[in-house]
């Protein structure tokens, strides 16, 4: 664990940090469970599940789209309390939530706007006008699988991979 | 060739693999003819020119399985769905001819 663990990595012109401390929990909803998955949703963090592509911010709770009746809720671990285990309460009956901190890198780059370098290197459509904020892509960059989406407020870009490439990925992100 | 994929949009076809013909539906196994129906259903394919209904799984995006209407001699794409909905249709027509 050296800069990765670090956290931040300073660039020319990409502040690419590592989100360190994260409670990730991978949320896939049981069979015809949707709706009622959106009321409890509603209930507790007051938004429904995206039911496409797309990440809303509830209150600092990120609720990431991540493939059909799937999601993956993100926020900053809280010591002494399991995330995944009282998202497991609150979707009891309704879906299947596996924690999946320990297998997940999120690295966070800082800018409004994605470089052209950058847009380049992504195998989608990346232009400004095309992947917004609030967007959410599941792709792959140099065969690693990885997942990016738009900060709602548009303040940056999220790159997740599995944690055992984080180093090959935050390579490709560096050279983007 | 770029597939339009029904949740995540138009991809690159690095993105997803092959599996076949999706016109074939597994046969009852306590029908009487099963064997032979089983050999069909494993190894029987027709060899289309033109346009035909294909598996393809979003191997590298969202992991869907998908029903592509393909031409063979074009590449042209009419058509794709979630397998899971075509299964689901397929289903529903099933039980209304019974
Ligand atoms: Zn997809």
């Amino acid at each position: 664990m050296s800069d990765i663990a670090n956290g931040l990595v300073a660039e020319k012109d990409l502040a690419i940090s590592e989100q360190a401390d994260l409670a990730v929990t991978h949320v896939t909803a049981r069979r015809g469970a949707k709706a009622a998955l959106d009321d409890a949703s509603r209930t507790a963090f007051g938004t429904t599940l995206p039911s496409g592509p797309r990440v809303v911010n509830a209150g600092g709770l990120m609720i990431v789209w991540a493939g059909p009746d799937q999601w993956l809720f993100i926020e900053q671990a809280k010591g002494g309390v399991d995330s995944s285990n009282a998202l497991g309460k609150t979707f009891q009956g309704l879906a299947s939530v596996v924690d999946v901190s320990d297998s997940r890198t999120i690295f966070r780059v800082a800018t409004s706007r994605a470089p052209e370098k950058l847009v380049r290197r992504m195998g989608i459509d990346f232009d400004e006008g095309a992947f917004n904020p609030g967007d959410v892509a599941i792709t792959h960059v140099s065969h690693l699988g990885a997942m990016v989406w738009r900060l709602p407020d548009g303040s940056g870009y999220d790159f997740a991979c599995a944690r055992t490439y984080s180093r090959d990925f935050l390579d490709w992100l560096r050279k983007a | 060739m770029r597939i339009t994929c029904p949740y995540c949009g138009e991809r690159g076809n690095d993105e997803f693999s092959y599996l076949g013909d999706a016109s074939v539906v597994r046969p009852d196994p306590a029908s009487p003819n099963a064997s032979e129906a089983f050999y069909d259903f494993a190894y029987e394919r027709r060899n289309v020119a033109g346009p035909m209904q294909e598996l393809w799984y979003h191997a590298a995006g969202c992991h869907a399985w998908l029903v592509v209407t393909r031409d063979t001699r074009t590449h042209e794409i009419f058509e794709v769905k979630s397998a899971q909905d075509v299964a689901l249709e397929r289903q529903k027509s099933a039980g209304a001819a019974q």
